[in-house]
This record gives structure tokens, sequence and C-alpha cells, in this order.
């Protein structure tokens, strides 16, 4: 069988495990999830006035 | 007649090209760098939600400190996917039927796992040597027979992803052999092997996406154990 055959067997390892570091992990850490859009709180709108509070 | 067969199997090497460095470079193309735009287009947005989708549902049963894994089983997930599906396209190498490449993650990540549970906790890893709720007696045939299976995980692993694609890949040859070679002589038949071999392709289809998810599902079971 010729995935028996030994001789290509540790740079084809090598070679994958690369790959995988070099150019897969990045790209899949580089993807991103945000936070869902919450609609505006209409309760939270009168409360905490801005007041001067230095004069 | 055997050898020939398995000759799709052969690390090819055109014009001193090796084509299995094509085969795994070439297919990240497809997979496209996320920006910093808030907004991305429609190929970036649907990989976001899966990769999103399949990774809370692989880690939603684990321990939070085994979160960490996420990244690297994540990634190992879309790698496999990819791998596999590209090689069901005609005249591709698929670098996933060699023992190599999938002896290389299984074996390497089976132990990081093992390493890990037994240096951070020891006799909750070695629990695990001991299913919960065997009788008594049966404890030190059941020892045995659970340290053997724990050795056999890594081989287990890397060698059914191989043998389900060279399996898969050997049936698409032979069956299409079959049609191409009946079609002069029995028509009728040819035509009933082609049906086969389309109803084969969708197998093979959704058997190189199913073996690469029970590969990461599996290491993840393992991590549940050991984390």
């Amino acid at each position: 069988m010729p995935q028996l055959i030994p001789t290509p067997w540790l740079a084809l390892l090598i070679f994958s495990w690369t790959i995988f570091t070099a150019i897969v992990l990045p790209k899949v850490l580089k993807h991103s999830f945000p936070d869902n859009p919450t609609l505006p709180s209409k309760q939270n709108l009168s409360k905490n006035k801005w007041d001067w509070s230095w004069h | 007649m055997t050898l020939s067969l398995f000759d799709q199997f052969l690390s090819p090497v055109v014009c001193w090209i090796p084509l299995v460095a094509i085969a795994i470079m070439l297919p990240w193309i497809l997979f496209p760098s996320p920006t910093t735009r808030w907004v991305n287009n429609r190929n970036l947005t649907s990989q976001n939600w899966f990769l999103g989708q399949s990774t809370s549902q692989i880690f939603s049963p684990i321990n939070p400190g085994g979160h960490k894994w996420a990244i690297l089983l994540s990634s190992l997930l879309i790698f496999l996917t990819t791998m596999n599906t590209a090689g069901l396209l005609p005249y591709t190498f698929t670098p996933t039927s060699q023992l190599s490449i999938n002896m290389g993650f299984a074996g390497a990540l089976w132990m990081g796992i093992v390493i890990l549970g037994m240096r951070t906790q020891p006799t909750h890893s070695l629990g695990h040597l001991l299913p919960e709720g065997a009788p008594a007696l049966l404890t030190p045939v059941l020892v045995i027979i659970e340290t053997i299976s724990l050795f056999i995980r890594p081989i287990a692993l890397g060698v059914r992803l191989t043998a389900n694609l060279t399996a898969g890949h050997l049936l698409i040859q032979l069956t299409s052999t079959a049609t191409l070679a009946l079609l002069t002589i029995m028509p009728i038949t040819a035509i009933f092997t082609g049906v086969l071999l389309f109803l084969l392709a969708l197998l093979e289809a959704a058997v190189a996406l199913i073996q690469a998810y029970v590969f990461i599902l599996l290491l993840s079971l393992y991590l549940q154990e050991n984390v």
C-alpha cells in the first residue's frame, strides 16, 4: 500500500503541520465574533443627567 | 492489478513538484482572511458563522479551562474538511488519505491531551481507566482493557480517517472503471453502475465532512476527560 512507504512520511508530516500552523491558524484567529447589537433601552434615558458637579 | 488501483495514493510528483505540496497549500485561497470591516462580504460572513457555530457546538460540554483548545480544534476542523472535500474533485490528490499526515495530527494532539490531563489532574485522568458503575470483581480486567483502549486511540483516530478516504476513493475508481468498460459491451448495466457511481459520489461527499467532524469530536471528548 503506497501509504505505508516510509520515505515521504517525515516530510509530509512536517509539511502539513507547517502549513497548518503558518496559514490555517492565523486565518482562523483573525475571525472575530462581536456581540449581537442590542436595541436601545428606553428606561435608562432619564437617569444620570449631566449635573455640572464642579460649578 | 491491485497495485495499479492503489497507485492513486502514491505521493505524486510532476515536474519535480510534489503535488501534495500544492494540494495542501492551495485551498486556503478559498478562505480569505477577515478584514477589520464591521460588515464583511458574504463569503467571509458565512465562514464566520460556520466557524462560530461549530466551535460553540463542540466546546459547550467542555470545562472553561479546555476552551483554550478552541483555536486548535476548530482550525483543524477547517483543515480536514477542506482537504477531504477538495480531494473529491477529479485528478486531485487527497492529503488526508496519507497515513503520515493523519497520524501526525492524531498522535500529536492525543499525546498533548493525555499529558495535559496527567500533569494537571493525574488522579482524575487515571480515574477514567475504571468506568463508573462497574462491578468490583471486574476491576483488574477493566483497567487493563481501558489502558489498551487509551493507547489505541491515536492509532484508531489516524487510521479511521485514512481508511475511510482511501476506501471511498478506491470504490469510486473501481465503479468508474467498471462503468467505462461496460459502456460499449453492456450499456444497460453501465447505466446501473453509473447510478451507483453517482450515489457513491454523494456518499463520499458526506463521508468527507462527517469523518473530519468525527476526528474533531473524538479529540474534544478526550479533552473533556482530561481537562
